[in-house]
């Protein structure tokens, strides 16, 4: 065994604290650091991984199949630009059965006759049956988590023929909602023919609306009907990731703050405190390269243990969190996908142990050119002359003398106190900025809340069977509001709608009865009152450049009415335009409603009103309200992270209490010796890391709150809402004087372990060895 | 708490002290009285236990065996609050190496052990000024450990061991980490405060210190009391 590993091993075991600290604190700021990485990678990545796996069309095209042959389409896979070209695929919409609806369609769909999944573009990913080879069979476009006990299904279609679930297969690009064979297709009357396009330059819209331009030069006037390129579907399915991003980016570049910090002051502070023994080590005739050795190897063996290990634990508990941010109708497609990037595992393995290496380096090298003597005296006696000023000053006020004494110590190692304040500070900033998104996704959460209690559907599923109700629409409604502990009901109906002036189809939203508002909030404007007023969410208004006041034709079975908008609610989808009753029987006059919202009066029991509604009718089912598990995620998340980084902030005071007790045993001791008693040394001690987390709170909650005003809006814009101002007004006095306490509590968990070992300090022991 | 002792009266007593460290005994059985106003110097050679000795009368440490009674209190029964309310007003301890803060000005260090007892910052400066006029380094009373001789840290301790006015000063090699003439410049300042009327313990292996000082010799040899000899003040 050589020497410099014989003496760090035994380094390693004389600061068998030192070592579990930097252990301790490595693993900790690790597994922040993948969490928060591994999150943020995950909600830009995955849609480029699937679509490139599916190797997708960068333009999803529709032609009028009546202006264009099929001839004239193939040829246009020639056109300069053009990589890769699938198609002609000849397209029908087609009106489903009501049944049809249990598997989650609306009431058009798409159904183009493909003759299989694969091919050079758009590789359909079919994973439960068969691809249909001749009539009367179709594969359902269906994420994998999607039950398959469908299969065998049979509906027939409004247009003619029956139609049996042979397979279910999912496409990314959402190239259709149903395939089937080519044989089949001619019985449903296509419209359109459908072409895949994928082109060199796919960089931007630009690019892709050049390639797109010069596929239709040939091409006759107005052939093309439609199109869809893959960056607006990778924003529609980014886009509950891309909500979660801002703030996961936040809390990574945080996590990654404090990790860097704390491991430089851990590592820094390890070497520093280790002054007297590389002098010893050099008197021993260790050469300067070797005791450089000796310190590296010490400070790298728990670091890797520790980042070995926290990259571990990042990928533990990254992976429930991923499960959730990737759900939904449109980021779910990519639920099977995300994981903890193979990049950021290496970062973490990598970059983590090159941190603490470089942050001993530093230090080790200047321990390296110190003479031997210097090195033993700059171990034992620290600098005197630092800030005396202040401990002056500090002597002089009406405070007791362990809490004056302690005031002044941070000032006494500046660089050690300002790396520990800085860990304090983003350890504030990043409790601030995490009470703040809490409060917010709180508000968010709720609402709406107590709006109703049960909600009652106009249909029921009873053994794969649909059970519609005997009574009709408004008796189910005086029926339910008639049942024990009802206090109101309003009824709830929706139909597509043609958006005049644009190519947009809309879902036109009608209410009915004493609570119009539901579980809606208001964010500008004001409610719908009157026939023809209508409230519509954020994204509608930024995706269409509407606003309050504007007046939308909305047209249906050949009905066109205007509306006229009056409030903006809040609201991320942009197809719902939601009215009184009279606004909706004007398009739709046989209009029903297919839900019935109620509240109960106080102390009603929500499950028995369900069981009563559902006796009165058997074509009724029930839901309870239930909480919203978006926003408990959030909090519950950003507390845990929130947690997590205190922890790393508590652990480097620790470290700095640590540290400053080592250096001041022979201090401890005398001024034991003169009669300092065990409870004033751990208030000395104590104090000496208040002051910096008195400082940091001072520091971190402006940079808290300024994180928050640069995050919440941003994640908001994500998903297109607007926030209404009350659940962004979230600074109050009480609170922010609970946010100053964070400071002190982050420093005075992390001093107290070490104020109490300093307080049992054996005082002839510590001045004997001196 | 002030306790009135006159001359004569036994300050200190020691019964059969024994200190073990581990499976090293430091002390075996010591047994000592020491009177009100006497200088009495403690000799041996390196490792008999002198400095424990010392620890044990100044509670530093307690006895892992035998009782330690200073002013009529067992320090071993102290708890450690009453441990350092006993070191704080009845103890001064001046150490061979100092032992000052080398972030506080020497006034600072003197005015620190009286505002430990609760004295206001401005009494316990006033006192500490008078006590750096009586030692004679009132010219350094802001200047740091770090810029005083050898001479001069060992004033400003024995100061600060003053300060609050102790029954028993304790010295723990007093000018061993000094040259001779602030050596000589220490024990001239001992001497005084015996000869007005302080009782001192001093730990040495300085003949001549002990000579000059002490009016007791205690010898210790392997943890044990080897000899006691009455000194012969010098000229």
């Amino acid at each position: 065994m050589s020497a410099v590993w014989k003496a760090a091993r035994a380094a390693v075991r004389r600061r068998r604290l030192q070592t579990l600290v930097i252990w301790l604190v490595t693993l900790v700021s690790t597994g922040s650091m993948v969490v928060a990485l591994g999150l943020v990678d995950a909600a830009s990545a995955p849609f480029d991984r699937v679509f490139g796996k599916q190797h997708g069309p960068h333009v999803v095209a529709e032609f009028d199949a009546g202006k264009v042959t099929d001839a004239q389409l193939r040829d246009t896979a020639r056109t300069s630009g053009v990589e890769a070209v699938a198609g002609p695929f000849p397209q029908a919409t087609v009106e489903i059965p009501r049944g049809a609806q249990d598997l989650g369609l609306g009431g058009d769909i798409r159904v183009v006759g493909r003759s299989g999944p694969g091919g050079s573009v758009d590789r359909v990913h079919l994973w439960a049956g068969r691809w249909p080879t001749r009539p009367g069979e179709m594969v359902m476009n269906r994420q994998s988590d999607w039950t398959a006990n469908a299969l065998g299904k049979k509906f027939h279609m409004p247009s003619g023929p029956t139609l049996t679930i042979v397979g279910f297969a999912f496409d990314l690009s959402d190239t259709a909602d149903v395939w089937v064979a080519p044989d089949q297709i001619a019985a449903l009357h296509p419209n359109a023919t459908q072409m895949l396009y994928r082109f060199r330059d796919a960089s931007s819209q630009n690019a892709l609306r050049a390639g797109l331009a010069g596929v239709t030069e040939g091409l006759p006037r107005g052939a093309l009907a439609g199109s869809r390129t893959y960056l607006s579907i990778k924003h529609q399915v980014g886009s509950a990731a891309r909500a979660y991003a801002p703030y996961l980016l936040a809390f990574g570049v945080l996590g990654i703050l404090v990790a860097v910090l704390i491991v430089a002051n851990v590592v820094g502070g390890a070497v520093v405190s280790g002054f007297r023994h590389i002098g010893i080590l050099k008197a021993l005739g260790f050469s300067p390269g070797q005791v450089l050795s000796v310190y590296l190897v010490m400070i790298s063996v728990p670091a890797v243990v520790g980042c070995a290990l926290g990259t571990l634990t990042g990928n533990l508990l990254a992976h429930p969190f991923f499960r959730f941010v990737f759900t939904g109708p449109d980021s779910g497609v990519l639920r099977d996908s995300v994981g903890i990037a193979p990049r950021v595992n290496a970062l973490a393995l990598i970059g983590m142990p090159l941190v603490c290496v470089l942050a001993a380096l530093g230090p080790s090298v200047r321990a390296r050119r110190l003479s031997a003597a210097r090195a033993i005296s700059a171990g034992s006696a620290p600098r005197a002359g630092r800030a005396l000023g202040i401990q002056r000053r500090l002597a002089g006020l009406r405070l007791p003398r362990s809490v004056s004494l302690g005031a002044g110590l941070p000032f006494a190692r500046p660089a050690r106190s300002a790396l520990t304040l800085a860990a304090v500070v983003l350890g504030v900033t990043t409790v601030t900025f995490a009470s703040g998104l809490a409060t917010t996704m709180t508000l968010f959460g709720d609402g709406g809340k107590g709006a109703y209690d049960v909600t009652v559907y106009a249909d029921n599923y009873v053994k794969g069977k649909v059970v519609l109700p005997v009574h009709g629409d408004r008796d189910l409604q005086s029926l339910l509001g008639s049942l024990p502990g009802a206090a109101r009901v309003t009824a709830r109906a929706d139909e597509d709608a043609q958006f005049v002036g644009s190519t947009k189809r809309v879902w036109i939203e009608g209410r009915r009865g004493a609570d119009l508002p539901l579980d809606d909030v208001l964010v500008r404007g004001r409610w719908m009152h009157r026939p023809g007023e209508v409230v519509v969410g954020s994204a509608f208004l930024r995706r269409n450049g509407v606003d309050i006041g504007d007046h939308l034709r909305l047209r249906r079975s050949g009905r066109e009415e205007e509306v006229t908008v009056v409030g903006e609610i809040l609201q991320d989808n942009d197809q719902v335009v939601t009215g009184t009753w009279p606004t909706f029987t004007a398009l739709l006059p046989d209009g029903k409603a297919f839900s019935y919202h109620v509240k109960l009066r106080k102390g009603a029991d929500p499950t028995a009103y369900a069981r009563a509604a559902r006796a009165v009718d058997k074509g009724l089912s029930t839901q309870l309200t239930g909480p919203n598990s978006g926003a408990e995620t959030i909090i519950g998340s950003a507390t845990a992270l929130t947690l997590m980084l205190a922890l790393v902030s508590s652990l480097g005071v620790f470290n700095t209490a640590v540290l400053n007790t080592h250096d001041r045993r022979r201090d401890l001791g005398m001024l034991k010796s003169i009669g300092m008693t065990p409870r004033q040394v751990t208030v000395m001690t104590v104090t000496s890391m208040a002051v910096l987390g008195a400082i940091g709170s001072v520091l971190g909650i402006p940079l808290g709150i300024a994180a928050y005003e640069v995050v919440v809006p941003r994640m908001a814009a994500g998903v297109d809402l607007t926030l209404p101002s009350y659940m962004t007004d979230v600074w109050h006095a009480p609170k922010l004087a609970a946010l100053a306490l964070a400071g002190l509590v982050i420093a005075v968990l992390g001093a107290l372990v070490p104020a109490r070992r300093a307080a049992r300090l054996t005082v002839a022991e510590v001045l004997h060895s001196e | 708490m002030v306790t009135e002792v006159r001359t004569g009266d036994t300050v200190v007593r020691l019964d059969g002290v024994r200190k073990e460290y581990g499976e090293t005994v430091a002390l075996d059985g010591v047994s000592l009285e020491i009177r009100a106003g006497e200088a009495v110097a403690v000799m041996g050679p390196s490792g008999c236990g002198k400095s424990t000795l010392l620890s044990m009368i100044a509670g530093l440490d307690r006895p892992s065996a035998g009782t330690v009674v200073v002013h009529g209190e067992k320090v071993g029964e102290l708890s450690e609050k009453g441990l350092a309310l006993y070191r704080r007003r009845r103890i001064g301890m001046i150490f061979q190496f100092f032992n000052l803060i080398d972030d506080l000005s020497a006034l600072d260090n003197v005015a620190l052990a009286a505002q430990l007892t609760g004295t206001a910052a401005r009494q316990a400066r006033r006192r500490a000024l008078e006590l750096f006029e009586e030692l004679g380094i009132a010219d350094r009373r802001n200047a740091y450990p770090a810029v005083l001789s050898g001479g001069e840290r060992q004033r400003v301790a024995v100061a600060r061991a003053l300060m609050n006015r102790p029954a028993l000063l304790l010295a723990d090699e007093p000018t061993g980490a000094l040259d001779s003439r602030a050596g000589e410049q220490v024990m001239d300042l001992l001497l005084d405060l015996n000869q007005i009327g302080q009782t001192l313990i001093i730990v040495t292996h300085d003949e001549h210190l002990a000579q000059r000082c002490a009016s007791r010799l205690v010898q210790l040899a392997d943890g044990r009391v080897t000899g006691e000899h009455t000194l012969e003040p010098s000229a």
